[in-house]
């Protein structure tokens, strides 16, 4: 199995560096002729699995917590608290589940905050109608 | 038609006063591993959630520390904690994982953790 698996996992490697959300290109549903076992592979991963992906450097900066921020990860460590979710089914939701294009695309706990709202939909603490009429409430205050 | 009723609590209530990972501690049988053990990392279907890098499968390690008992990420990471594995410590030459890696630095290594289903006697 080695060989021939480390050739298969080093050109995935190559492959998923090639799979950066690229907005001017449309890939609509392509035909199930256009996706071979490779390509699959590519799509399905889990986008949180980085290592060895060919990409361009980037600027390591130090920045302070927000205060937003701080209180996003205290109330996502009340909810594994009171076992609403354990750590590993919030990196999950936050680090996979959210997809290639969020996980890249969104600030590091800007996607803890999306996911604290979407284990208590998933887990039926409330309703998505409950949770967009007060999101709604809110920004109606905030105009 | 009624709502499907599970614990939402009950790994809180397994680890509670205990721990996680010690609340699994001796659950999860005869370690199939020993310290010193060359291993090879299998490369099994990685779809949904794994936490076995991609840049490790294939490769061979050797057994460094059994870690712990735990479910493994995929069962934990939909909340199922019935089947605990060990967990072992492997340390790889980035040499083995790096094609490219250069031969100044010939002795670098790499040390991760893995459930025991990611592994195989290498």
């Amino acid at each position: 199995m080695s060989s021939s698996t480390r050739e298969e996992v080093l050109q995935h490697l190559n492959m998923v560096g090639q799979l950066q959300p690229a907005l001017h290109k449309q890939t609509h549903a392509p035909a199930p002729d256009q996706i071979d076992h490779a390509l699959w592979r590519a799509y399905t991963r889990t986008p949180h699995d980085i290592g060895g992906e060919p990409d361009v450097p980037i600027v390591y900066e130090e920045k302070e917590e927000e205060q937003w921020e701080l209180n996003t990860f205290a109330t996502c460590e009340c909810l594994a608290w009171r076992g609403v979710w354990t750590a590993e089914e919030r990196r999950r939701k936050q680090n996979v589940d959210v997809g290639q294009t969020q996980y890249l695309g969104l600030p590091y706990y800007g996607r803890w905050l999306l996911t604290a709202a979407r284990i208590l939909v998933d887990k039926q603490y409330c309703t998505l109608t409950e949770l967009v009429n007060k999101i709604d409430e809110v920004k109606k205050r905030h105009v | 038609m009624s709502k499907p009723h599970y614990d939402r609590e009950h790994h809180a209530k397994m680890a509670s006063g205990i721990g996680d990972p010690q609340c699994f501690k001796g659950k999860a049988g005869k370690a199939k591993f020993k310290e010193g053990d060359r291993v090879r990392i299998i490369d099994l279907p990685d779809l949904f959630y794994t936490r076995t890098m991609t840049y490790t499968r294939g490769a061979v390690g050797t057994v460094v520390r059994l870690v712990y008992e735990s479910p493994a990420a995929e069962d934990e990471a939909f909340g199922n904690e019935d089947s605990p594995e060990w967990f072992y410590s492997v340390v790889f030459k980035q040499k083995d994982l790096w094609p490219e890696y250069s031969d100044l630095y010939a002795n670098d290594s790499l040390e991760t953790e893995f459930p025991e289903r990611y592994l195989e006697s290498a």
